[in-house]
């Protein structure tokens, strides 16, 4: 269970990176990513996933699909 | 003061001009502008210099530049309507410039990208690929008279919703939300940049690796999107 950045529509404007409770996303070579190792969707922490609240792109955050 | 001080209009049109003309500051400006009338120079007396007067002037010292900006300099001293001093639009269909995005620019002197995103004067909008950019049209943020909008800045956003960024020198945070949530990417620019600077800017990033939002929006397929990712990579 974890989020993707969809790598066409991130324009690296950094906002998710501050606000993941577990510290998964990073600044990767092309644009912002998630490490799908230890991103929760926010379960436990947040009602809903803070990067994708933030995010200023729409479906620019998704569900990895399992 | 001496009695052949300009008259302030005057001054101000020379200073606007001068910034029209690439490498030109007011001083040489003024050099040309003296060489063409008589002293004391007055506005009428600048109104009737003609393009070639122009072009021969001191020496020709503007021989070699684009006849275009010196008509649109000779415009701003002339006469500082806005009709006069805006440059003409180039037709564009559509495919015309491939892998182009289009792009406006928030100015209030149809030279710098200055204006506020609310009330600049003018959207100048280009269809710009990496080696060629279009003056396609030139818009208002003015909301036309007797219309009733809902949210100003929506309908200011919606005008440019073919868009792909909006260059300003400023924008509100939420207008910049209500930009954003059209699919135009707002660019606040961290000091005022002549129209052509940033239009330069964009075609070096296009030319080079651009971001890939940005080569979605010139329709570069993810194929070929991918050889620019390794190179990034690598």
């Amino acid at each position: 269970m974890a989020l993707y950045i969809v790598e066409a529509d991130c324009i690296s404007c950094g906002d998710c990176e501050p606000v993941c409770p577990t510290q998964s996303i990073t600044e990767g070579a092309i644009v912002f990513k998630i490490d799908k190792r230890t991103c929760t969707e926010c379960e436990g922490d947040f009602d809903v996933p803070q990067c994708v609240k933030v995010c200023p792109i729409d479906n620019c955050i998704l569900p990895l699909e399992a | 003061m001496s009695q052949n001080a300009l008259s302030r209009e005057l001054a101000l049109r020379i200073a606007l001009a001068a910034r029209a003309l690439p490498n030109t500051d007011t001083k040489q400006l003024l050099a040309v502008l003296s060489d063409c009338v008589d002293a004391p120079m007055t506005e009428s007396k600048i109104a009737t210099i003609s393009l070639t007067d122009f072009q021969v002037a001191d020496g020709g010292v503007f021989a070699q530049v684009d006849s275009h900006l010196l008509q649109q300099a000779l415009n701003i001293l002339s006469n500082t309507a806005p009709d006069k001093i805006l440059p003409s639009t180039q037709a564009y269909q559509n495919g015309d410039l491939p892998n182009s995005v289009r792009i406006a620019c928030a100015s209030d002197d149809a030279i710098h990208v200055n204006g506020h995103f609310g009330n600049c004067a003018w959207f100048m909008v280009y269809q710009v690929n990496a080696d060629a950019a279009l003056l396609i049209d030139i818009r208002t943020a003015e909301i036309p008279e007797g219309l009733v909008v809902d949210d100003k800045n929506v309908f200011r956003a919606e005008q440019l919703q073919d868009c792909k960024v909006v260059y300003v020198a400023s924008v509100g945070g939420p207008a910049a939300a209500k930009i954003v949530r059209l699919g135009i990417h707002p660019m606040r620019l961290e000091a005022v940049a002549s129209l052509a600077d940033v239009i330069v800017q964009l075609q070096t990033v296009m030319a080079g690796s651009p971001p890939p939002w940005l080569a979605k929006a010139m329709g570069i397929e993810a194929s070929e999107r991918f050889k620019f990712e390794q190179e990034a990579v690598g």
